[in-house]
């Protein structure tokens, strides 16, 4: 630039800032742009295709059912500056299902009251075809439908409507109650359902198969669970804020009570068998009584339960520069529904509910101080003693092997200690170490020998072996540069080790308790051990970094990989797991009246795990997301902008057998080539214009253009022993249009 | 040259007149008169919203309302930034104010954190804030927020996840996969499960731990049940990546491989899948048909184990609820 052009520029810029900018606003202006402001908006919206067509789209913003809708949205803000009142009116999809309305009245510092009203209806994206009556009803009738995709199309949907109210009051500067209360009502029903195979351990003959002249009785059904509950909460904490901090003593009481006890469908006539076709033909016989009455058996729902808790917490400043935080919670749940008013038969003799009771105590002290300028130190001790003083019985009687329902207890200890300084150059190196130590307890059903006889513990029942206590220790590292003119960033690394206790092997049958032994006790090459308390060890590393190489653009940089290995004394079960993002985002101010933004990610979450049979599968989910957004003013009165999200999520099931896999599995593998990809795909376009009609009134169009496709194999070629079908569009277009005008007012 | 030169001279002395003569007039008649906070025409005589640094909308927010005895003024945030006020003679350029919230020459967290815990830190949402996740990676306030507005992105839910999605990227992703909670939709957002601002729990839960969550929307979940599912009562994230997955239910992975994580019975064979469970010789009338030892169908374990949650069931006659099957 020649000095001439220099001058020039600067001559237009100071120009330019004495015409337009440094004008102060004037009175009007000023409290147009300094009081709050209301708004209403009303209009119309159109939505393409069917409900099939529609069903992701619309699984949760009541775009699903309905071709057309009324938008109605309401802002409404008042403030009393002479008494800091504050009353709102906030209305959003008013003419949808995913209605909302929210009002306060508010003293600012002094008291304030709400209310709101929420709903929301969740339709399950999938839609069954069935003969099934009674669906969303606690007593379904199945009949076998004669062929395939003949039935009635069904679409579960669930809804939930909220209402939520409270209030708050200050008591001078130093006290404050709050307490709110929240009902939300949930109807509606969801895919469930029942299988059996006769015979089995769990139901030995004669039970199930006395008439099947010891063929195989087998038969699965869909049943929609039917859902009518209702939830409360009740939240009260009053709190006292000192000079140096503030303590909070709250109670909170949460309640659910379910209108439904027990589903018990009827079953009519023949089912099909494993083939498709109705059982007894060619080979076997049809249904028998003995699977008949298993398949009409009352499943338990869930029972009403209750929780209360009462705590105390807060922060405390004991000098200038150490904090501490507190907290001690004491909660005590329990579930006491009555069996038999709910159709549940059968209970030990003498129980009518189960007495469920669960005392949870948290305890929670932290620490941090700055004991120098440049270091800071962070500590943090977290205790928490899940106590399950269910009572015990005997619930469940096979033959000799007598079985106690399932208490489960749980002491959890975590710590954290962390160190901070501040390098030169405003970089701060973090090392830090975590502690975690969870405590089930032993296993070992000494509640039997208070019940005087030989049982199992039903929380040992069906597994090869457990592990009482484990224990992880994280240590990690991060060096940070947070004030930076251009570059700011970050990266850290941790490593994680999780042990435990001794395995504990069950006793055989009927044996009472587990017995802990050494790993080469329990070893068992194709068992396999619950992950939870497999050894672990755990690798991450994650990176950031912000970089903005001129003052109108910023770039974000991500990195992430992380690696978890399991091992535990056998050859198969979860082996490995892993994750990796790498991403970039940026963001782009084009001028004073246009703004860019873009990004990309790309992540990988696999997972590794070897089966008895001899399978082994690697899971691999490989993910590409893309987003880019641009909004600005076309001119001083018509604004629009669009964003446009793609997704391509491709599910690998890599299905490979070792050496020692059976002859059913080979034969498997062979001769379905593996499992084919999940692939998920959306396309989704959003397009808003914006046109001042005036000052106050403005016209406003949206556009939503969603393609979505999912290649999912779940229900493909499927049929429950009814010849009910799932399915869903896996190919789906949807255009959504609204137009609405909007008014502002003060 | 000359020529553009003397017009553009002519224009800003026009310019320069009018602003001192007639716009500038206006506000020397009430130079020191404060427009909207209580003090705040020490600030206001040089911005509000024409400027770089649009100020006057904080009117329209909480931060605005004089009625309020604690309401901030302008140097409460700011600092008194007396030589930015007055700048010093030997000054090249205008010394920036005492703590600036953005820019390249932004004040450190702590220093910009400070200004707003002096007031914040005692409400009972923020007791947990000093030790937490983000005070700890040097999170300022206004990473999230925006004072100056008076719609704060992060305090509407329908917005307020891609103020988190700055730094939380997997989370975008997985959001918008097809089984998710109902976030893109706005009906739900990240503060309705997490405490940003501090908490006892993991992962700065907003209740004391991850079940606890879960519960207040999920209470059918809570129990106790007469046979429990011990990884459901330890930790509902066992089994569920609340954010978002492909799989149904917001399962980590698709049953059975989800389940054989931690169980041997039944293999991972799909057996609807390319003519297997039709007329081959692995299956026949009176098999167990489409779930054994090698293979599964639909929905894998979880045809006949529906109430993995856990079984309210007490009957100890057979076949008994005991797997959690009914």
């Amino acid at each position: 630039m020649t000095a001439d052009r220099k001058f020039a520029f600067r001559m237009k810029l100071l120009a330019a800032a004495a015409l337009a900018l440094h004008v102060p606003a004037r009175a009007d202006e000023r409290e147009d742009l300094s009081t709050p402001s209301s708004t209403v908006s009303v209009g119309a919206g159109a939505v393409s295709g069917d409900s099939r067509e529609r069903s992701l789209f619309g699984q949760y913003n009541g775009l699903r059912r309905d071709d057309a809708f009324l938008m109605l949205d309401l802002d409404f803000v008042r403030r009393d500056d002479a008494t800091g009142m504050w009353t709102t009116l906030e209305a959003r999809n008013l003419g949808l299902d995913s209605r909302e309305l929210r009002g306060m009245m508010n003293r600012q510092g002094d008291w304030k009251i709400f209310g709101e009203y929420w709903e929301l209806t969740r339709w399950y994206p999938r839609t069954v075809n069935t003969s099934l009556q009674g669906s969303g009803t606690t007593a379904p009738i199945v009949t076998l439908l004669p062929t395939r995709g003949a039935g009635s199309d069904l679409d579960l949907k669930t809804e939930r409507k909220r209402l939520n109210v409270g209030g708050e009051k200050f008591f001078g500067r130093n006290l404050l109650f709050e307490a709110t209360f929240t009902n939300e009502d949930k109807d509606g029903a969801r895919l469930f359902g029942r299988g059996f195979n006769c015979a089995s351990g769990a139901a030995p003959p004669p039970v199930c198969t006395a008439l099947a002249s010891g063929a195989n009785q087998w038969a699965l059904l869909m049943r929609p669970e039917p859902i009518n509950s209702t939830t409360r909460q009740y939240e009260a904490k009053l709190t006292f804020i000192g000079e140096r901090g503030a303590v909070t003593a709250g109670y909170w009481g949460s309640f659910y009570d379910n209108g439904n006890g027990a589903l018990t469908p009827t079953v009519n006539g023949n089912l099909n068998n494993g083939l498709g076709v109705p059982m007894g033909t060619g080979t076997g016989v049809a249904l028998t009584a003995g699977l008949r009455n298993i398949l009409q058996l009352a499943m338990a729902l869930p029972p009403d339960n209750q929780a209360h808790q009462l705590s105390v917490a807060g922060s405390y400043a004991i000098t200038p520069t150490t904090r501490a935080t507190f907290k001690y919670a004491y909660t005590k749940a329990t579930q006491k529904d009555d069996f038999t008013s709910n159709g549940l038969a059968d209970a030990p003799a003498g129980v009518s509910n189960y007495g469920g009771r669960v005392d949870t105590t948290l305890a929670q002290v932290g620490l941090t101080a700055r004991p120098l300028p440049r270091f800071s130190v962070n500590a943090n001790l977290r205790y928490e003693n899940r106590e399950d003083k269910s009572p015990l019985a005997l619930y469940n009687i096979e033959g000799t092997n007598r079985f106690t329902n399932g208490t489960y207890s749980l002491k959890k200890t975590a710590g954290k200690l962390e160190g901070s300084y501040l390098l030169p150059a405003n970089v701060r190196a973090t090392v830090g170490v975590d502690y975690e130590a969870l405590d089930r307890g032993q296993f070992s059903s000494p509640e039997c020998l208070e019940l005087a006889t030989d049982c199992i513990g039903d929380s040992i029942a069906g597994i090869s072996a457990l592990r009482a206590k484990t224990d992880e220790t994280t240590y990690r590292a991060e060096l940070r540069r947070s004030m930076s003119e251009t570059v700011t960033g970050s990266i850290g690394v941790s490593h994680s080790d999780r042990d435990g206790s001794s395995w504990l092997k069950p006793n055989s049958l009927p044996a009472t308790g587990s017995t802990e032994v050494s790993d080469a006790e329990v070893f068992n090459r194709t068992g396999i051990f619950p992950a939870m308390f497999m050894n672990r060890k755990r690798d991450k590393v994650k990176a950031m970094v912000d970089w903005s190489p001129m003052e109108r653009m910023s770039l974000q940089f991500t990195l992430e990989d992380g690696t978890d290995k399991y091992s535990a004394p056998t050859e198969k079960g979860l082996q490995k797991t892993g994750m990796k993002l790498y991403g970039v985002d940026m963001s782009y101010v084009v001028s004073d009246a246009w703004r860019l933004s873009a990004y990309y990610s790309y992540g990988e979450q696999v997972v590794n795990v070897a089966h008895s049979t001899g399978y082994q599968m690697a899971l691999k989910d490989k993910n590409s997301t893309a987003g880019v957004g641009i909004a600005g003013k076309v001119s001083p009165k018509l604004q629009v902008g669009a964003d446009l999200l793609y997704i391509n999520d491709r599910n690998v099931y890599d299905q490979s057998l070792d050496s020692l896999a059976n002859a059913a599995n080979v034969a498997f593998l062979a001769q379905s080539g593996g499992l084919p990809d999940v692939t998920f795909r959306d396309f989704r376009l959003k397009l808003f214009g914006k046109y001042a009609l005036d000052k106050a009134s403005t016209i406003r169009v949206d556009l939503v253009h969603d393609r979505q496709s999912l290649n999912e194999w779940t229900w493909t070629g499927f049929a429950y022993s009814d010849n009910t079908t799932v399915s869903l569009k896996p190919d789906q277009s949807v255009t959504f249009v609204s137009v609405a005008w909007q008014y502002r007012f003060r | 040259m000359k020529s553009t030169r003397h017009i553009l001279r002519a224009l800003a002395a026009v310019a320069g007149m009018l602003y001192f003569a007639g716009a500038g007039g206006a506000f020397a008649a009430d130079a020191k008169k404060d427009l909207v906070l209580n003090g705040d025409a020490k600030c206001t005589r040089c911005h509000d919203e024409g400027d770089d640094y649009p100020v006057l909308a904080i009117g329209k927010t909480r931060h605005g309302v004089m009625a309020d005895g604690r309401t901030p003024t302008c140097t409460s945030c700011h600092g008194e930034s007396d030589h930015h006020v007055n700048k010093p003679e030997n000054a090249v350029e205008r010394p920036k104010p005492d703590v600036l919230f953005k820019g390249k020459n932004r004040s450190a967290p702590q220093a910009q954190n400070g200004q707003c815990l002096a007031c914040h830190q005692t409400d009972a949402k923020r007791s947990h804030w000093e030790g937490s996740q983000h005070q700890s990676a040097d999170v300022a306030c206004t990473s999230c927020h925006q004072v100056h507005t008076a719609h704060d992105k992060v305090r509407d839910k329908a917005t307020q996840p891609e103020v988190c999605f700055t730094c939380h990227k997997e989370q975008r992703t997985q959001v918008n996969k097809p089984s998710h909670h109902p976030i893109p939709e706005g009906k739900m957002a990240c503060s309705d499960c997490h405490n940003p601002h501090g908490s006892v729990g993991p992962k700065l839960m907003k209740r004391d731990s991850v079940n606890d969550t879960c519960y207040t929307c999920h209470m059918e979940k809570r129990g106790p049940f007469v046979h429990t599912h011990e990884p459901v009562a330890e930790d509902c994230s066992n089994c569920h990546n609340p954010h978002g997955t492909t799989a149904e239910n917001l399962l980590k992975a698709r049953p059975p491989f989800l389940c054989h994580q931690c169980h041997t019975p039944h293999g991972g064979q799909v057996a609807q899948l390319a003519g297997q469970g039709q007329s081959t010789s692995l299956l026949s009338g009176t098999s167990s048909g489409k779930s054994g030892i090698n293979y599964t169908m639909a929905r894998g374990c979880l045809n006949c184990h529906t109430q993995v949650h856990g079984t309210n069931n007490p009957s100890t006659t057979n076949p008994t609820p005991q797997f959690n099957f009914r």
